[in-house]
Parts: C-alpha cells; sequence; structure tokens
C-alpha cells in the first residue's frame, strides 16, 4: 500500500500497481492528460515525462489546468 | 486600424478578453468570436478530479486565439513565479500576465511583490504583460525591468466603474515605451472607447462582457468602441475651446442689408 497526496488529498494505491507514473495516475484519475499539467513535489514535470517520470510513496503531486479567468 | 505590438507579435485586435463569469463555456466562445479578439485570459487551477467534465475551455479553438494564463490566485511574489511556470508549461509559451493581489476585497495589486516577480519572471525569459495600480513610478520601473507591457486598472477588477484613475493612466500613457493595457473595471464600451481616445494601446474586459444581458453582443459592441476609440485617438482630436464656433457659414443670412 502506498499513500500519494493528489491536489492536497491522501489516496491509496496498491503496491502492485507500482511502478506507477504520472500517466499511470492520470488514467487511474481519468484526467485527460492533453490538458493537464503536473508537479511532483513541487517540481513542474512536463508532459512529455507524464510517461517517464515514475511515482513513489508519500509524494505530493498538484495537477493544474486552465479555468475560466480574467 | 493599426496594428498592436507586443513583445514582436503582432495582434489586429487591441481588445484583450478575460474568460471569467461566462454562463457556460459555449456562451464563452462565441462571445470570444464576437469580440474579434487575438488575446485570451485564463486562470490556472487544481484539476476537480471528482469531475470528468472538468475542462470548461473545451469550447475554445484554441489556434485562432493566444492563450494568455493569469497568476491569479497569487498573494506574493514566489506565487505568482510558481503559477507562471506552471502555465509555461501548460502552454508551451512563455507568455503572462502577472497579477499579484494579496486582498480579496478589492483586488488591488501589490505593487511590490509585482515588480519583484517581474524581475525574476523576465530573468527567466518570461513575456511579462503585469496588472498594476494606476502607478505612474511602477510602471517606469516594470518598464525598466523588461516587461512586454504595463496593465494599469481603470478601477477595482470587475467593478464596472469606468476610468476612475483618469489623471493617472494619462500619465503613465504619456510617459509609456511599452504597450499600455487598461486593464479591470471597464464596464461599458464607452469606459473602453475613452481609454483609447486617451492612447491606451490596448483595453482587457471580462466581467462587462461575461455578466452582461447578451454576452455575445457586448463583444462585439466593445469591438467597435475598441476599434472607434483606436481611430479616433490616431486621427487626432479636434482642439476644445469654452466659446462657440459656428460650423456654418456667418455670412449671407437673410434679410441682411
Amino acid at each position: 500500500m502506498a499513500i500519494l497526496r493528489v491536489n492536497g488529498q491522501g489516496r491509496e494505491f496498491a503496491a502492485e500497481m507500482f511502478p506507477l507514473t504520472v500517466s499511470d495516475l492520470l488514467g487511474k484519475l481519468r484526467v485527460d492528460a492533453a490538458t493537464v499539467v503536473a508537479e511532483v513535489d513541487g517540481q513542474i514535470i512536463e508532459r512529455d515525462k507524464f510517461a517517464l517520470t515514475k511515482l513513489h510513496d508519500g509524494q505530493s503531486i498538484e495537477l493544474v489546468r486552465f479555468v475560466p479567468g480574467g | 486600424m493599426d496594428e498592436l505590438v507586443i513583445a514582436g507579435r503582432k495582434f489586429h485586435s487591441r481588445l484583450l478578453v478575460g474568460t471569467g463569469k461566462f454562463a457556460s463555456s459555449e456562451v464563452m466562445a462565441e462571445a470570444v468570436e464576437a469580440s474579434g479578439t487575438e488575446i485570451v485570459t485564463v486562470a490556472l487551477r487544481r484539476v476537480d478530479i471528482e469531475n470528468e467534465n472538468d475542462d470548461m475551455l473545451a469550447a475554445l479553438d484554441r489556434s485562432k486565439y493566444l492563450l494568455l494564463p493569469n497568476t491569479s490566485g497569487a498573494r506574493n511574489a514566489d506565487e505568482a513565479v510558481r503559477l507562471a511556470k506552471l502555465a509555461r508549461a501548460a502552454t508551451g509559451i512563455n507568455w503572462v500576465k502577472l497579477e499579484v493581489t494579496p486582498d480579496p476585497y478589492y483586488l488591488l495589486p501589490d505593487g511590490v511583490e509585482t515588480l519583484k516577480a517581474a524581475e525574476a519572471l523576465v530573468a527567466d525569459g518570461f513575456v511579462v504583460l503585469p496588472y498594476i495600480n494606476a502607478d505612474a513610478v511602477l510602471s517606469k520601473k516594470l518598464e525598466d525591468a523588461g516587461t512586454a507591457t504595463v496593465m494599469p486598472l481603470a478601477s477595482p477588477i470587475g467593478s464596472n466603474r469606468g476610468l476612475k484613475t483618469r489623471a493617472t493612466l494619462e500619465i503613465i500613457i504619456e510617459q509609456a515605451n511599452v504597450p499600455v493595457v487598461v486593464d479591470a473595471g471597464l464596464g461599458l464600451p464607452s469606459h473602453a472607447a475613452d481609454a483609447m481616445e486617451m492612447g491606451a494601446d490596448a483595453v482587457l474586459v471580462n466581467t462587462a462582457i461575461a455578466t452582461a444581458a447578451e454576452p455575445a453582443g457586448m463583444a462585439e459592441a466593445f469591438k467597435l468602441a475598441v476599434q472607434a476609440g483606436r481611430t479616433a485617438y490616431v486621427c487626432g482630436a479636434a482642439a476644445e475651446s469654452r466659446r462657440a464656433s459656428a460650423s456654418s457659414p456667418l455670412t449671407g443670412f437673410l434679410g441682411d442689408e
């Protein structure tokens, strides 16, 4: 069992799901990767690195996207 | 209309449009289209993981507009720089509307933190468009720091109160060597035309369009007002005088002896 903090909320992931990449996480959460930016422990992950970036227990992930604004 | 040039990039429209507060993303897309704008602002927020239809900007044809991400929500320079970097990762371009607004009531920008963030972002290769109070000294400092524009406010964001900062806006426009984009508080097309007649290079409008009864129609009204104001500015206003000056000949009246 591993816990990842995604957008401020702790989420549990079974150990057999690892290695889990940012792409895998987005797929699991059903979030369209094309419009998302990810930060892992404060480091921005470029979109072309989503599939290469492995996540580990205890990490904090921020997933953000553009929303309407002025 | 003559072209607007920001950081070497040319635009035919001098109206920037914000995408917030629209009733739906379809209404927003329609209004953006009707405005003739080429630059639309967007914000950056956490993905709502529980909501699969979270992408509110899906209706916008991104190939037609330059998406200008803002740093709204930033309360200091560090938060603004973090948001700008995230936005750059999302757009792949390095333009950012820098806003640092620690006070949630009037949403007035923090000039000290804005200048600090602008310096850091310019050094990092960003094209920085800072939202500021109508402060002519800060405006020059930002320009000297290398910002691409200055974006002084007309009145508080979303207030629709018009050009309450007129006297200092005039000084900013007079002194600026970068485009001046009057941002925030323009509530009517006449406010936008007024700003353009004063010599502003562009205006940014959001609330006045988004919360109008018919946003697409109001977007068009702003488009026409900006065009009219710019054309009037370029053509040079006629002189004002206290006395009347007849427009019709003062000779040849009936009954003249």
